[in-house]
């Protein structure tokens, strides 16, 4: 059972900079993550997201700046190490050796044998569906196996704070899903995530979402209250009997103070909110309609856009 | 404070990898007692069917019987000099005696030293056995093909009256090579094999990734490293049992002291030598980059580390290096317990207290390279 004893934020990072030769891959980072949640971190390659992960597990040292984990100083996180999970890009296993072999060794190094270690491999084997090729050996697994495989290993200990660098490439989606019913287990029992990940979809699952960009953070919040940031709002797309009832109606509804268009043979109507769906729907009648939320894709287009 | 349990799950670790590994085992346990026979057999000093032209113009009948009494020789009857001259120039002999009442000659081939030396001995030792030392006198013709028609020549008197030789060894054995190699090559093998498996195993766990993983675990550096050494030092000691096995019932190499203590000096070389690729993999990017370290760390200690000839007989401007080589520790270390029964004591300084320093050495800067390769 997890259950940090920390109630202040799993991680605090303020204005912390990290510079590789004439590269500057942190520019003054402030980023909170709170405890008990799902964090994920978006951002282009090259914006600082692996290395943000690298100096809160120690392995990097910084230039400036203090960075907390569980109010720890980073300096003394050695010390927490039985309390992190840390999954690297790498997919850390030993190809030679089984699956069984592989999650007794990592279980081994946190002290848990004997029965312990024996329900704990099976809980987790059951979890990334592995359980029948635990004696096949991991270098014969394919690459989705191979990477449920190192989740299993990291979450091995139940660590009360799991980085995850891109944990679900070639993931089916759905063991992805199986994956974030786990993952939001873990946060209902005082798990705190951090996730990074390049699919919009993983992102729009957690509960709060960084956007980084160029070694800074560039936006942070919910990922409704980030599409809302961008300005997006849902709109509504509607069939007409042919294209002028197309015209008309998106002329009757520019008058009654909506952003309304003809494309692609339909209308497009922007809305406030959802609730402004009705109003449209009395005004004119058409054949067909669908409503569209915002993506968080488009989102960081916008937010993209702005900063250019 | 060193967590001995996660020690053990390290070590069982590398144990699992190392077994399932069957041609790396095969390679452990077979190729250094392949190589053994192998430097056995060529370094057994013994020589035949070497081709020797006798040209008699009447010599004393004696020194014939000598030389064609000698096993190692091919005898051939020649009518003349200028044939023997004629046939060592084609390479169809490897030398010849031209035996006559009052000389002898040699003409000898000086492309191979060995040979000429055996049949200068011999030849030698021929006129001895005549007891006509005083009348004779030897001149020896060096006839290289390599440059036909420049041949040094080459006059020797012998002296009318040789003294009588006797020889007596300190410790009443008569070391053949292999005696004297076996040891050494004990050292050199165990050590070739884990310095190459110790830094491709140290590679992999960073191309793997898991060297990563293990920093952000309870598991520290040295803690790692002591797993290795465990792990390892159980192949070590199969290794260096199966060798020993070879040198002492097949090649008859003595062990007039204690195994274990002959176990310990190997556990100690294995031990700088796992502790040592540890740290050398740290300059390697792939596999075939710790290929290239043979030549650079394992020729240079074949070479200078009196294996194969006393480190006395090394330059005396290299025989430095020679007192850097944890080898020439190890040589000398095994050769005492093997060949004079020397104990524990007897081989603490110098061999034992060099070892246990590079030893310690090698393993600081190891667990200090992975901190800074990793951060």
């Amino acid at each position: 059972m997890i259950s940090s004893k920390y109630a202040g934020p799993a991680v605090f990072a303020r204005k912390i900079s990290k510079r590789f030769g004439k590269l500057q891959v942190l520019k003054n980072l402030d980023i909170k993550i709170p405890n008990a949640t799902t964090y994920c971190l978006l951002g282009p390659n090259g914006s600082g997201k692996t290395t943000f992960i690298r100096a809160i597990v120690g392995l990097i040292g910084l230039d400036g700046g203090d960075l907390r984990v569980f109010g720890e100083p980073v300096k003394g996180v050695a010390g927490l190490y039985s309390r992190i999970g840390y999954m690297t890009q790498h997919k850390a296993l030993y190809p030679d050796l089984t699956l069984q072999e592989n999650l007794e060794f990592f279980a081994g190094l946190y002290g848990i044998r004997g029965l312990a270690a024996r329900k704990r491999i099976d809980e987790l084997l059951d979890m990334v569906d592995l359980k029948p090729h635990r004696g096949r050996l991991a270098g014969d697994l394919s690459g989705g196996m191979y990477q449920r495989l190192s989740l299993a290993c990291t979450l091995i200990h139940e660590p009360e704070l799991l980085l995850l660098d891109e944990p679900t490439v070639g993931v089916d989606p759905r063991l992805r899903q199986t994956f974030w019913d786990y993952f939001n287990r873990l946060t209902s029992q005082g798990a705190t995530i951090l996730i990074t990940t390049h699919l919009m979809d993983e992102a729009e699952r957690c509960r709060l979402v960084g956007y980084m960009r160029d070694g800074r953070l560039e936006a942070q919040g919910s990922p409704d209250e980030l599409k809302s940031l961008a300005g997006l709002k849902p709109d509504l797309q509607l069939w007409m009997q042919d294209e002028s009832a197309s015209y008309s109606a998106a002329s009757l509804l520019a008058d009654h103070g909506f952003s309304a268009r003809v494309e692609e043979g339909a209308v497009r109507v922007e809305l406030a909110s959802e609730s402004q769906a009705a109003e449209v729907l009395r005004l004119v009648k058409p054949l067909d309609l669908r409503m569209h939320e915002p993506t968080l894709s488009q989102a960081f287009l916008k937010l993209g856009e702005a900063d250019r | 404070m060193i967590s001995w349990d996660r020690v053990l799950v390290v070590a069982l670790r590398v144990v699992r990898q190392l077994k399932r590994d069957r041609r790396t085992i095969g390679m452990i346990t077979l190729a250094p007692v392949f190589l053994m026979v192998l430097f056995g057999y060529a370094l057994s000093g013994e020589m035949s069917g070497v081709r020797l032209g006798i040209v008699d113009v009447g010599a004393d009948g004696e020194v014939r019987d000598h030389l064609t009494s000698v096993k190692d020789f091919e005898i051939l009857h020649l009518g003349s000099e200028s044939d023997a001259e004629k046939m060592i120039s084609e390479g169809r002999l490897s030398g010849a005696v031209v035996m006559g009442k009052t000389f002898m000659r040699v003409l000898l081939d000086a492309s191979s030293p060995q040979v000429a030396g055996l049949i200068t001995s011999e030849a030698g030792a021929a006129l001895q056995k005549a007891g006509d030392a005083k009348e004779n006198t030897r001149e020896g013709l060096l006839l290289s093909p390599a440059s036909p028609g420049s041949y040094m020549e080459m006059e020797q008197q012998i002296l009318p009256a040789r003294p009588v030789m006797e020889i007596r060894y300190v410790y009443g054995y008569d070391l053949e090579m292999m005696d004297s190699v076996g040891p050494a090559v004990l050292g050199l093998v165990v050590f070739f094999f884990t310095f190459l498996m110790a830094a491709i195993s140290f590679l992999r766990e960073r191309t793997l990734g898991t060297l990563e993983k293990f920093m952000v675990s309870p598991l520290t550096r040295l803690e790692m490293i002591a797993g290795y050494l465990a792990g390892f030092s159980l192949f070590s000691l199969i290794q260096s049992a199966t060798t020993l096995l070879v040198v002492i019932f097949v090649f008859g190499v003595p062990m007039r002291g204690s195994v274990l203590t002959a176990f310990l000096v190997i556990l100690l070389l294995g031990g700088a030598a796992l502790t040592l690729g540890s740290l050398l993999s740290n300059f390697a990017r792939s596999e075939f980059q710790v290929v290239q370290f043979i030549p650079v760390v394992i020729l240079p200690q074949t070479v200078l580390s009196g294996v194969w000839w006393p480190v006395q007989s090394i330059p005396a401007s290299v025989r430095p290096i020679s007192y850097l080589l944890p080898l020439t520790y190890s040589s000398d270390a095994l050769r005492q317990v093997m060949l004079k029964g020397a104990s524990i004591g007897d081989i603490i300084y110098p061999d034992l207290a060099f070892l246990a320093g590079f030893f310690i050495i090698t393993l600081a800067a190891a667990i200090a390279m992975l901190n800074r390769k990793v951060g």
